[in-house]
């Protein structure tokens, strides 16, 4: 009996183990194509381990300015990343807290803005801010709009967290001799800070790949990130796929580093927040 | 000491403080376009009166042209047929990990987490991996399908019209399959294991069980998870812009696309903002159901 | 110095939700005052308006003569132990403690100090640098008295504290509760569920239900002389036995609704030819023969050692507590007798006591 058992879960795990690399073969084949030179990525039928691995990495990095969009990348992420935690904590607490009609209107409004597609409101956007010269800052501008997208987001996800957070704590901090603010502060922030960060996290990754905004928005090469250049790099017939793959895993490979360290949390902060 | 004037250290005023941060910045950011979208559609906008504040009126001519246009048929049908296809096919693969990993065997969490991995990734980078897949003189796709005998010939995934398409819905659905899986694999512990087990003891098969108690018991799942389905299949625009920039043809255009490509390559704003307004209401719409479903489940 | 607090007529409205009706207490500083009623009767609403957690609709609250019924929790300077504790489970039980110090403006060493000084008295000496969950049930409980006295505040509020223990620990931190307050004399504002802890530790009960004060007094006196059936059925336990009866043409006797409608002789006079509800206490029912004699069909007896309870075999059943084993009472007939003085008559229409005249 045992036996049969032991043995039943092996085999549930092999066919695991094949569904899971079947999944990701489209990772793997990104990395080894990165690793192929030219006469190999054209050979048929195609080889799935490089003969000769061939490290493009400081070539594309140097001849794609990498730097220069990563650089970018990065600017946009953060900038999006700490607008939305300094502005969205405290409404995902208050939604938390609060229980009234008002309040269920707010959060049905911001469930609503939640949904509505980028390249929908890159039209209206678009025009709104180069009428008020914010396109002169076009960084700036993709920052704000990228903001507005992921906001509603990170309300519903910190407002799951905040929830959980007993109500007793902040009125024995309030007795104590605490302000609204105070408390909030040193005992709901502190308490819900796990999946405050895990929220942060996943919009800092949204926004590192964010690309509508920031293709409509930003006309100067030298302020653009990684996916309009990894787009431009494409052009209509690329056939230097080793340089496209090679600069598709430098962009993501610490996002894929993220995302196995953090796994456990980013799993569960997205199942609560999806469904709550 | 009133309790008005302290309102926002110690009282309700602290909590209307932190939701109109929020709310401003939405206001400002999001429903203020959201507006203005609404008036571009009723007006001319074109480069040349693009700073205008005061830009002529058309009545309803965008969306006439827009209606009229004669690649509107086809570019709706695609919508459809990608909303369509992407959800049942995300659906259908999403739910059937999830029952397999819901099995127990060791380190099933674990693998399940990394199906992730092609949600968190940008939708450039996984349009770009796709597009060199999908390839037609050297991706790996059509090798696998001639190996397995599938096809004779090459099929030119990205640049036949009648198949790019549904180049861009595999892309879509290997982004959309986890988190299905992942929604629904939540749903599905939540069920609790003595009623399969009463099922078991009242002589009910296996497939007999899964119609009969998970199927219903899953129910406020799956419509969470198609509803979600239909909203991220409608934000989609990245994997177009990778893989077919909606061509050949408009053979794989789909309205949030043609929206852009009105307002960006064509430069009739107007048009764009129509096409926007219109899809605008149908995401708008389908979250609406969706979040009203939900409340009412909490409220039972 | 801990104060007095008055609570002036105050009213509670939740939208349509009446919570608190006029409600009036007057706690001298340095009482134990215990607020008690079935759930749902408003007495955890009245200790958080209090505590200044709720706003009132109407009604002054007074702490030390200054009028606060607007003020913020932070204004009000009262220490509150939670039903659940409410430890902040990231501070250590020092930070617990030194939290509302350091809040006051203390320096982080005294406040470590003053902390250290009543973990002493609270026996938390030695736990001083775990974490909430490091402790145990009755460790946390302890805690959570120690980081209110550590303030000295004006009072103490209580909600429920002992609600989440075993019953032995229960019992043992009633005492210490007590012998606390003692030692400190500070004004405390108990609320509990359980009449046991009210009775057994207040100065003066104040009995709730459905948002209205029903009666305030010493335990015993509500014991003694309970205004309405509710509150006589609400102290006491086992609960009073209550029997429909009618007042004699004398106004002198009451005739009980039981088979063979024994009567019974009470002090003073009572209104004539009125229908009542006789309240018996199970414990004024004395095995035995003599005057004011029932004679009662056994249904069950039990015997937990200490005492014996029987059950009669009536509509309504009344319930006999009686402090010996009552050896040989098995079936059959219980004689039991009740003094006169220990009859309580309520009115069947409105439920109130019918004093003697």
């Amino acid at each position: 009996m045992l036996r049969d058992e032991r043995l039943s879960q092996y085999a549930l795990l092999i066919v695991a183990l094949a569904l899971v690399a079947a999944y990701l073969f489209p990772v793997y084949w990104m990395y080894v194509t990165a690793l192929k030179t030219g006469n190999e990525i054209t050979a048929w039928p195609p080889t799935f381990w490089p003969a000769n691995p061939d490290f493009a990495a400081a070539e594309v990095w140097q001849r794609m300015q990498m730097a220069t969009y990563l650089k970018n990348s990065a600017i946009i992420a953060v900038g999006v990343t700490v607008i939305v935690v300094v502005l969205g904590t405290g409404c995902g607490y208050a939604l938390a807290r609060v229980r009234s009609r008002w309040m269920d209107v707010v959060l049905f409004s911001i469930l609503m803005m939640q949904v509505l597609p980028s390249s929908l409101m890159i039209t209206p956007i678009f025009v709104a801010f180069s009428q008020v010269g914010l396109l002169d800052y076009p960084r700036s501008a993709v920052i704000l709009a990228q903001a507005a997208k992921v906001l509603p987001f990170y309300v519903v996800l910190t407002r799951a967290t905040f929830v959980q957070v007993p109500k007793e704590l902040e009125e024995a901090a309030l007795v104590d001799g605490n302000t609204r603010i105070g408390a909030f502060l040193s005992i709901n922030v502190p308490l819900a800070r796990n999946g405050i960060l895990v929220a942060a996290l996943l919009i800092f990754l949204q926004s590192l790949g964010e690309y509508v905004y920031s293709r409509s928005l930003i006309q100067n090469r030298a302020l653009q990130p990684a996916t309009v250049g990894l787009q431009s790099f494409m052009g209509p017939n690329t056939s230097d796929w080793q340089g496209v793959m090679t600069y598709a895993a430098i962009y993501v490979t610490p996002i894929i580093l993220f995302f196995v360290l953090l796994q456990r949390q980013i799993v569960s902060g997205l199942t609560s927040g999806a469904l709550k | 000491m009133p309790a008005t004037s302290s309102s926002f250290r110690d009282g309700r005023g602290f909590d209307r403080m932190l939701v109109w941060i929020t709310l401003t910045f939405l206001i400002v950011f999001s429903a203020f376009p959201l507006a203005y979208n609404i008036l571009m559609s009723f007006q001319s906008v074109d480069l040349f009166t693009l700073a205008s504040f005061d830009r002529p009126f058309v009545g309803l001519d965008n969306y006439k042209e827009v209606l009229t246009n004669s690649a509107t048929d086809i570019i709706v049908k695609n919508t459809i047929v990608f909303v369509l296809l992407s959800v049942a096919a995300q659906l259908v693969i999403g739910f059937g990990l999830a029952l397999f990993f819901q099995q127990r065997f060791p380190g099933a969490t674990w693998l399940r987490g990394l199906f992730l991995a092609g949600w968190i990734l940008p939708g450039l980078v996984v349009g770009a991996v796709w597009s060199w897949i999908l390839a037609g003189d050297f991706g790996v796709l059509n090798w696998v399908l001639q190996t397995l005998g599938l096809t004779d010939d090459k099929i030119f995934w990205l640049s036949d019209p009648t198949n790019s398409l549904y180049s861009v819905i595999i892309a879509n659905v290997w982004i959309g399959v986890p988190f299905n899986m992942i929604l629904l694999s939540v749903g599905l512990s939540a069920i609790p294991d003595d009623v399969y087990e009463a099922a078991e003891l009242d002589g009910a098969g296996r497939v007999w069980r899964f119609l009969t108690i998970t199927l219903p018991l899953m129910r406020a799942q799956l419509g969470a998870v198609i509803s979600l389905g239909i909203i991220f299949t409608l934000q989609q625009f990245d994997l177009f812009a990778a893989l077919t920039q909606g061509g050949p043809s408009n053979g794989s255009n789909v309205m949030q696309y043609w929206s852009w490509e009105l307002s960006f390559q064509d430069y009739r704003i107007g048009q764009g903002s129509a096409v926007s307004v219109l899809m605008i209401i149908v995401v708008i719409g389908v979250a609406a159901i969706y979040v009203r479903s939900t409340r009412h489940e909490h409220a039972a | 110095m801990t104060a007095q607090i008055e609570i002036e007529n105050i009213d509670k409205h939740y939208g349509a939700y009446h919570a608190l009706k006029n409600v009036d207490v007057r706690i001298p500083q340095g009482q134990f005052v215990a607020l008690v009623g079935p759930s749902g009767c408003g007495k955890s609403t009245l200790l958080r308006t209090i505590a200044g957690l709720e706003t009132i609709t109407s009604g002054k609250i007074r702490i030390a003569g200054k009028d606060v019924s607007a003020a913020p929790p932070r204004a009000r300077d009262l220490a509150m132990v939670f039903q659940s504790y409410a430890l902040y489970p990231h501070k250590t039980v020092a930070g617990n403690m030194m939290y509302a110090l350091r809040l006051k403006g203390m320096t982080r060493k005294q406040a470590r100090a003053r902390a250290e000084e009543i973990a002493q008295i609270t026996g938390l000496d030695g736990l001083m640098d775990r974490y909430p969950r490091e402790l145990s049930g009755g460790q946390r409980q302890r805690v959570a008295m120690g980081r209110a006295i550590v303030r000295e505040p004006q009072a103490f509020l209580f909600d429920e504290p002992l609600s989440n223990l075993d019953a032995a620990l229960r019992v043992h931190m009633r005492a210490e509760i007590r012998k606390l307050h003692d030692r400190i004399g500070a004004t405390s504002v108990y609320v509990t569920h359980d009449q046991i802890e009210a009775m057994t530790m207040a100065d003066h009960v104040v009995v709730m239900r459905a948002g209205v004060i029903e009666q305030q007094g010493a335990p015993l006196d509500l014991y003694d002389h309970p205004v309405n059936r509710f509150v006589a059925g609400f102290i006491g336990s086992p609960a009073m036995n209550f029997i429909p009866g009618q007042i004699a043409a004398d106004g002198r006797h009451v005739v009980l609704d039981l088979p063979g409608a024994p009567r019974l002789t009470f002090d003073g006079r009572r209104p004539a030819d009125e229908p009542v509800t006789v309240g018996l206490r199970p414990e004024h029912l004395v095995p035995g023969a003599g005057d004011n004699m029932l004679t009662l069909p056994v249904a069950v007896v039990e015997r937990t050692g200490s005492s014996s309870y029987v059950l009669s075999d009536t509509t309504p059943p009344v319930m006999i507590a009686a402090s010996d084993r009552l050896q040989g009472v098995e079936r059959g007939d219980i004689q039991v007798t009740i003094k006169p003085s220990l009859v309580h008559l309520f009115s069947q229409t409105d439920d109130l006591a019918l004093s003697a005249r």
